[in-house]
């Protein structure tokens, strides 16, 4: 990291299903509830990083640089990036960028999603962009079933079974109870989730990330300061499609990223104490613990199971994750650096570790923030 | 050279069937005089992704591989059904792509009713013996429409036949084309308007004036102008709208049950439309031996009949076994299976 | 979702080139697939074809499929458009029998074909020396005798081992080359080939014509990642002064040598009109580094390098 950045202000809106609400409803409130945190003025913002997916299948919106640019005063410069569901990290990363040439001092990044305004086929398909549109959506694939492939070839390279994998939505849930922005705060046991219908066989309902309207923001500085300090922002990427993969039991874009994140931020794995990390299926997560170190492979279920009995080797989708918190697909990664700083400044802890990716890992970032009051 | 040869052959049909008995059973009729009117005692259903570029894929894809030729080798290729996927969009196109023929290939569907493949049989051997091409596909294929309570509705059935043609020179040559001729009238048998699902028929005018007299006439005109005495042919192969009609021409001809065997696979099918006589071929060229004598007489309704004479030149050989089990359909997967709940 | 005419045109060929059989790598049931395809569930499968490519494709089967059954390719209905066009695709239909393991390395073979002179023992060298962790050459069975310019590419034998070889079919394709000067037999080993597949490399194999036909025939097409190397040159009568060149300035040959083998690069450059189906690439041989990283593009395996 070339300059110190700093986040010195965040805000979002709950994530849910909302009717009354638009795109543009959305934005604002996020945007209005991060100034306010800032205790900045509106005019100070520099530039505005938008971070959406779906706007112009699900709301006939492009240009949405200029949109959120709008809402503030002063309108300044915008622009828009996407990485499917990993375009949350990825607009903070260029942010960074633009803070470290200096071309920005006060950047607003924005995720924004409003994915209720299209049917549920049309948002499936939709998401499967985030796949190879010639390799694997003309099959009927959506989403859950890439995921679905995934756990079927793991449980049968390692060994996971049923009952083991409902701890993970479990402990989201668990997590998500005492998360006023989540969508879903209601307890579900082990045994709720494996009874839940069968989505993609061997995947359930409750194994799934929610359809989910909300937006996130933040305000990352060079010029004003707070504890929080992103340590490091590294993307990565990987191919689209998992037929064009040597494994879909790994991948090798949280590998990747993760190492390079450690080292620009010049810490051990072992330095992190929080982690909200990219749940997209249960799955995922299993995966992502063995990919981001914290486990050896084919034994990453056993966090998750740590922590539902009780002990806590990391603190762990604290915000519910991408299952109970809820996923309006852009404002994930956003929401994901948001709850990671919350809990550094809450409990006075030094490290934590956001992980983002989009589709099946096609892309994948990862942000390190540091508190250093801690 | 002066003839063409069948140089590789095959033949699809779809693992689905329905019991005639449990057609009958549906619409309350007694099952066993329907079995001992038609003869047929089950008949072949498409999969409900199954339709007649699929069946004829499957088809002529078994019979390049029995050929040994090339798909990049072939030049023609002419395909005959009453079931088209398309009205406008040839199946022949699809098949030139779908199979990786020489794009420089001549290609048409046709339309004859149950006759259209031979019809396509004969223009490509036509095509070379003039020497135009090497190698070429006449292929017959369908998914036999029948509105559901009608009598077709026992015997309309589903399959594909496709034959790699080349000159009888080539070392692979199986089966050579002797002779060939046709017989044509306009005979309103049995008709499909252009707006209609369903094809309609006349009822008993269908037997004589229809199958019967076309048949014979042709039969005629084969043992005078070709000089052939009937009990030296050693396989006859008739259009099989039931198991009764090619077997009352046959006694009528003097032809006898074992010249019949080895190409009366209706039974156990039922009526695969432009694809029934050839699928009859293709059993034929999988027991017959050299030097044996085929006559294939096909009939289409409106109304023709297109007869071959051909000399096996080699042992034919079979083709490998469908491994599939056979999945047998109640009849309202039946119903579904033939596009009846289609929106 | 936008499933226009150009789309549905441009997935005829993809499809077209998926119709081999494969093992199942991992399958899923979609309770509620996409709505095009109808109201009932939907069993996709991750399958590896023969040729090492993985597919996504729907898997026919009576029963569940599991992971390491074989399958068999259909061509299937997939579904009609809004627009009346139908789509089709190539589905798996399961085979009885056990589970296979998947092997280690796609099973093909990196194949170079060009005419005599236009360089390929030194593209070849290169290729080995530069990915030499993912890809080994085959060596070419051969009854003439050593000589001095021979760079370890060959292994010799007599006429008669050479005969029983390809008798008990170790030899999967085989040539021989009259020429004025004399009669000589070329041939590929199967052990040779399986024994690098086994090490989990690449097969390469530079050759011509015949021996490719013969690889092809006995592998399959699909087996081979064919590139046709071509000299430089506009014309067809650049292309053979180019090759004439090579070979003088080569000096490895007599005059009688350089007649034949210019006889026989005739004959190959038209061979590559005619059989454009046997080669996926063609590569002009400008330079030594440009063909290599023509060749490491297009190779899947090498792209991570």
């Amino acid at each position: 990291m070339e300059k110190n950045i700093y986040l010195v202000g965040s805000g979002l809106t709950p994530f849910g299903e909302w009717w009354g609400e638009s795109l543009r409803d959305l934005m604002e409130e996020a945007i209005a509830a991060a100034l306010k945190s800032s205790h900045l003025n509106a005019t100070e913002i520099d530039m505005v990083i938008v971070a959406n997916m779906l706007a112009e299948v699900t709301n006939n919106q492009s240009g949405l640089g200029a949109l959120a640019s709008s809402l503030l005063p002063h309108h300044p410069p915008a622009l828009r990036v996407e990485s499917a569901c990993g375009s949350g990290a990825l607009a903070l990363h260029t942010a960074c960028a633009f803070l470290e040439s200096k071309r920005a001092k006060t950047v607003l990044v924005l995720g924004v999603e409003k994915m209720t305004d299209a049917s549920v086929d049309a948002v499936s398909q939709a998401l499967m962009g985030a796949a190879d549109s010639e390799l694997d959506a003309p099959s009927g694939l959506t989403f859950p079933g890439i995921f679905g492939l995934i756990t079927r070839r793991y449980m049968h390279e390692f060994g996971l079974t049923r009952e083991q994998l409902s701890v993970v939505s479990a402990v989201h849930h668990r997590n998500a109870h005492e998360n006023p922005f989540a969508q879903f705060r209601q307890k579900l046991t082990p045994e709720d989730v494996t009874a839940s219908p069968l989505v993609s066989d061997p995947l359930r309902l409750f194994d799934c990330s929610p359809i989910s309207d909300g937006a996130a923001a933040c305000i990352l500085s060079t010029i004003h300061k707070s504890p929080l300090r992103i340590a490091a922002s590294q993307m990565t990427s990987d191919t689209l499609s998992i037929t064009e993969r040597p494994t879909i039991v790994s991948f090798k874009a949280t590998r990747e990223a993760m190492s390079r994140a450690l080292k620009e931020s010049d810490i051990d794995r072992s330095d992190i104490k929080v982690v909200e990390t990219h749940d997209c299926f249960s799955i995922a997560s299993v995966i992502n613990m063995e990919d981001l170190g914290f486990a050896k492979q084919g034994e990453g279920i056993r966090i998750y199971e740590d922590i539902y009995a009780g002990r806590t080797p990391l603190f762990l989708n604290n915000s519910g994750g991408l299952k109970a918190c809820g996923h309006p697909v852009a404002a994930t990664g956003i929401k994901q650096l948001i709850e990671v700083g919350k809990y550094l400044k809450d409990t006075s802890t030094q490290w934590g570790l956001a992980h983002n990716f989009g589709g099946a890992a096609a892309s994948c970032g990862i942000h390190i923030m540091e508190n250093t009051n801690a | 050279m002066t003839h063409s040869a069948i140089l590789g052959f095959g033949a699809y049909l779809p693992k689905y069937r329905i019991k005639i008995s449990d057609i009958a059973r549906h619409w309350e009729q007694d099952p066993a005089s329907l079995l001992s009117g038609l003869g047929v005692e089950e008949k072949s259903v498409p999969g409900l992704d199954e339709d007649s570029f699929t069946l004829a894929f499957e088809a002529a894809q078994l019979a390049l591989k029995t050929s040994g030729i090339p798909p990049s080798r072939v030049s023609a290729i002419f395909v005959g059904s009453e079931s088209h996927p398309y009205a406008v969009k040839p199946t022949s196109g699809m098949l030139v792509s779908a199979l990786k023929l020489d794009p420089f290939s001549h290609a048409a569907d046709l339309e004859f009713a149950c006759k259209s493949g031979t019809a396509g049989m004969q223009i490509v051997d036509s095509f070379i013996r003039s020497g135009q091409i090497n190698f070429g596909f006449a292929i017959g294929t369908d998914t036999a429409q029948s509105k559901p309570g009608d009598a077709l509705e026992y015997t309309a059935a589903a399959g594909a036949a496709a034959f790699l043609l080349g000159p009888d020179s080539h070392k692979n040559a199986l089966c050579r084309i002797d002779k060939t001729l046709s017989y044509t009238t306009d005979t309103p048998d049995f008709w499909r308007a252009v707006n209609e699902p369903y094809p309609r028929h006349a009822g008993r005018f269908t037997g004589e004036p229809g199958y019967f007299h076309h048949t014979r006439e042709t039969i005629s005109a084969v043992v005078k102008e070709w000089k052939i005495k009937l009990p030296e042919i050693n396989h006859v192969v008739f259009h099989m709208p039931n198991a009764k009609f090619p077997m009352r021409i046959a006694k009528e001809c003097g032809i006898i049950k074992e010249q019949m065997r080895a190409g009366f696979i209706v039974p156990s099918i039922g009526n695969t439309y432009s694809a029934c006589s050839l699928i009859g071929l293709v059993s034929v060229l999988e027991q017959a031996k050299k030097d044996e004598l085929i006559l294939v007489v096909s009939y289409g309704s409106g109304s023709g009949c297109d007869a071959f004479l051909m000399t096996m030149l080699k042992n034919g050989k079979p083709l490998p076994i469908d491994e599939r089990e056979r999945e047998y359909l109640k009849y309202d997967e039946y119903l579904e299976h033939s596009g009846m709940l289609s929106s | 979702m936008n499933n226009g005419a150009p789309i549905i045109h441009r997935s005829l060929k993809r499809e077209r080139d998926r119709f081999l059989p494969g093992t199942v790598v991992s399958f899923t049931t979609l309770t509620h697939p996409p709505v095009r395809f109808g109201h009932r569930p939907r069993t996709i499968g991750l399958i590896e074809l023969n040729n090492g490519q993985r597919v996504l494709a729907p898997i026919l089967s009576e029963n569940k499929p599991f992971i390491g059954q074989q399958v068999r390719p259909r061509m299937r209905l997939s579904h009609a458009t809004a627009d009346g066009l139908r789509v089709y695709e190539v589905a798996y239909e399961a085979l009885a029998g056990k589970a296979v393991q998947l092997q280690k390395f796609p099973g093909y073979i990196l194949a170079l074909t060009g005419p005599s002179g236009v360089g390929k023992s030194t593209i070849s060298r290169t290729l080995a020396r530069v990915f030499s962790e993912y890809a080994e050459n085959v060596p070419i069975l051969t009854t003439r005798d050593p000589k001095k310019s021979d760079d370890g590419e060959y292994v010799y034998t007599t006429p008669k081992e050479f005969e029983l070889l390809r008798r008990a079919g170790v030899i999967v394709s085989s040539t021989n080359i009259p020429s004025s000067t004399e009669k000589r037999q070329y041939g590929y080993r199967s052990t040779d080939i399986e024994a690098i597949w086994n090490k989990g490399k690449l097969p390469i194999v530079v050759t011509e014509i015949r021996l490719l036909k013969g690889l092809a025939h006995h592998y399959g097409r699909q087996s081979i990642l064919s590139f046709g190397l071509l000299p430089p040159g506009k014309s067809k009568r650049a292309k053979l002064s180019a090759l004439l060149h090579r070979l003088r300035t080569r000096g490895r040959e007599t005059e009688a040598h350089i007649r034949d083998r210019m006889k026989n690069a005739e004959h190959d450059l038209a061979f590559f009109l005619e059989r454009k189906d046997l080669f996926d690439h063609m590569v002009v041989n400008e330079d030594l580094s440009s063909v290599i990283a023509s060749v490491k593009e297009k190779v899947p395996k090498f792209s991570g390098i």
